[in-house]
């Protein structure tokens, strides 16, 4: 008697155990999910619920709902300009990035394999040593350099320079799962040059990782406030700042936009960059056909 | 005419010597095969051909026209690699016309060029796919389409066949060979199978420490090897320590023999090497024979290879013996005699 109670009693234990084992997973992505959840929506609620905000509570949860805080703030002629100026230096430094990392990490991997360590040490820099340490050691040189810094452009480099520690692992990794170096040799055995190898061979086989780059590099642009706050440079991230002081509902809604289109940005990223399709046709090789069709 | 000439090239890596002084001439139309161990400098020979590499010292010509100084895209070779070289990108068609569109050849004549040498390689209806839809096979014909299609003074082939598996390899092997003498194209061909090397080409370079030890054709390489590399590396061998008793007389254990490359003083060591089917079983009754016992005997289809743990010298062997008429069980006692005609080798001063 004693004994099947013993049994029964470790039964139920595991029986505990065992539905645990399976809410427990599910118990911690709930978890999660509000930890990240939650603040969003009483961001949203701040943002776009034209409620006092002393009223905000489960009676006025479903009241006065607009996007009219987002859409004014879309409307303002400011932010367009800011909106516009981010997306030109976005893509000036998508360009200077590629131009410059493409050929950098072919050469890496082609010529000076070893040096691929210290190359990749280098790209990690920008993310140990604060951008407004880069700021200040450019600060100095101002009146020296002050038909360059003057431009809204001169963030560019100061982007490529910030965007490295992204931009050159995910194209070291791509050309990584290349047999980069077999590839260029058959390319100029053909009797093609630097460039056209770089231009129909390696690009086209780096496209996810050239697409991944990029993003992530226009990811950084579009976020980045301190350098263009210090070196005065009207971009979204500084409009935003100023805009929430003046309109605080709006500069919220916007930031919440902002937030919204990263997302979309790598959920877009994540497809164009899903990997290549499992191998369709496997076949064997046709040897023997072609040994019986010369004989 | 000679194709493809090496002068007195030599390639450092920092303090390794991958190249020392290698001097080859390619004739028109032939396959040299250079042959050897990792790390011997075969593959460094080859791409100092192809332009990846600039010699150090010595130069690179191609019928006449030096091309030491000439980079890779510009010397009109073709070569084939080791591994995989096709460009995932583009579709067979594609891959082989890569070198004609480089070359600007008008897509008419392209289009042609591009059927045609798929057609030598029977990939005519293979030509939409693309690289990851091919068999390991498909993709190093398709790499020789590529390498063909340019029409190329000489071909390069890396250890082409080393990828793929033993049937398609020597199948392939001898696709190339067909191609090639069908073509009349130079060939440059590097690898580390003997058996490849010996079957396919014209001549054979057997290269250790980035010298070349002997260039041959396949049988002298084989049957007279220039020294104990070459014999030990190029098939099986037994080795000998012998004392010389007379001019080109050798004394193993109880017997004499002549070797004919046998050279020193009376009374002096030499090593000598014979080859496995140049030991015969023999009749007790027989003079002149080495004694022994059979330790292990293993059956290879045509021929049987045996073990045997001689007397005197003390000393292990093997002996290929042709057919079943002269198999022997582990156990046996068995009489060898040595044919010392062909296949022998004398290393003088070698006491080990």
């Amino acid at each position: 008697m004693a004994a099947m109670s013993s049994e029964t009693t470790v039964n139920n234990r595991m029986n505990l155990l065992g539905r645990f084992g399976r809410l427990g997973p599910i118990l911690v992505v709930v978890a999660t999910a509000l930890f990240f959840v939650l603040p969003l929506l009483a961001m949203a609620r701040f943002a776009f619920q034209s409620v006092p905000m002393i009223s905000l509570g489960w009676s006025t949860l479903f009241k006065r709902w607009s996007f009219e805080g987002v859409t004014k703030a879309f409307k303002d002629e400011e932010f367009r300009t800011a909106l516009g100026l981010s997306l030109r230096l976005a893509a000036g430094t998508v360009a200077l990035t590629l131009a410059l990392l493409v050929p950098t990490t072919l050469w890496v991997h082609v010529r000076i394999p070893k040096a691929r360590t210290f190359v990749e040490f280098l790209t990690v820099l920008p993310y140990v040593i604060p951008p407004i340490a880069l700021v200040a050691g450019i600060l100095p040189l101002k009146p020296h350099a002050r038909w360059f810094l003057n431009s809204n452009y001169s963030l560019i480099p100061f982007y490529a320079v910030l965007a490295l520690p992204f931009t050159f692992r995910s194209l070291d990794a791509g050309v990584k799962a290349l047999d980069v170096k077999t590839l260029v040799d058959a390319s100029r055995s053909l009797g093609a040059g630097w460039g056209t190898t770089i231009r129909r061979v390696i690009v086209p086989n780096i496209r996810s990782a050239i697409v991944s780059a990029s993003f992530l590099t226009a990811a950084v642009v579009l976020g980045e406030y301190a350098i263009a706050r210090t070196l005065l440079k009207r971009t979204l991230p500084a409009f935003m700042q100023q805009y929430q002081g003046r309109e605080p509902q709006g500069g919220m809604a916007l930031a919440l936009a902002a937030l919204v289109g990263t997302t979309a940005l790598f959920a877009l990223l994540s497809v164009l960059t899903r990997p290549r399709r499992a191998r369709e046709v496997d076949e064997p090789a046709t040897t023997t056909v072609t040994r019986q069709a010369m004989a | 005419m000679t194709a493809l000439v090496f002068t007195g090239v030599r390639k450092t890596f920092g303090p390794t010597v991958a190249l020392e002084s290698l001097d080859l001439e390619l004739r028109k139309g032939e396959l040299i095969s250079l042959l050897g161990p990792s790390g011997c400098g075969k593959t460094t020979a080859l791409r100092v051909a192809a332009g990846f590499e600039r010699p150090d010292m010595g130069s690179v010509s191609v019928e006449g026209n030096d091309l030491t100084n000439t980079p890779a895209h510009k010397r009109n070779m073709g070569m084939v690699f080791q591994s995989y070289s096709l460009f995932p990108n583009l579709s067979v068609k594609e891959n082989v016309e890569f070198g004609l569109r480089t070359r600007k050849v008008p897509g008419t004549a392209r289009a042609a060029r591009v059927a045609e040498t798929l057609e030598l390689v029977q990939l005519g209806p293979l030509k939409n796919r693309y690289p990851h839809q091919l068999s390991g096979g498909q993709q190093q014909r398709v790499a020789l389409a590529r390498a063909l299609a340019v029409q190329p003074s000489v071909l390069l082939l890396d250890e082409p066949l080393s990828a793929l598996d033993a049937k398609v390899r020597t199948s392939l092997r001898d696709e190339i060979r067909m191609l090639q003498t069908e073509l009349g194209i130079t060939t440059l061909f590097v690898t580390h199978d003997q058996e490849e090397a010996l079957a396919i080409s014209d001549r054979v370079g057997v290269m250790s420490n980035g010298r070349l030890e002997q260039l041959a054709s396949p049988q002298q390489i084989y049957r007279q090897p220039a020294n104990a590399f070459v014999a030990r590396f190029v098939g099986s061998t037994n080795e000998f320590v012998a004392t010389i008793i007379g001019v080109h007389m050798v004394r193993i254990g109880p017997c004499v023999f002549t070797v004919p490359s046998a050279k020193g003083a009376t009374g002096t060591d030499v090593l000598v090497l014979i080859r496995p089917e140049d030991l015969t079983l023999a009749a007790s009754t027989e003079s002149n024979t080495l004694q022994g016992v059979v330790v292990q005997s293993s059956f290879q289809g045509a021929s049987t290879l045996l073990t045997v743990r001689l007397d005197d010298p003390l000393t292990s062997v093997i002996v290929r013996t042709l057919g079943t008429t002269e198999s022997r069980q582990v156990g046996d006692v068995v009489h060898l005699v040595v044919d010392p005609s062909h296949g022998v080798c004398a290393e003088p001063g070698v006491t080990t």
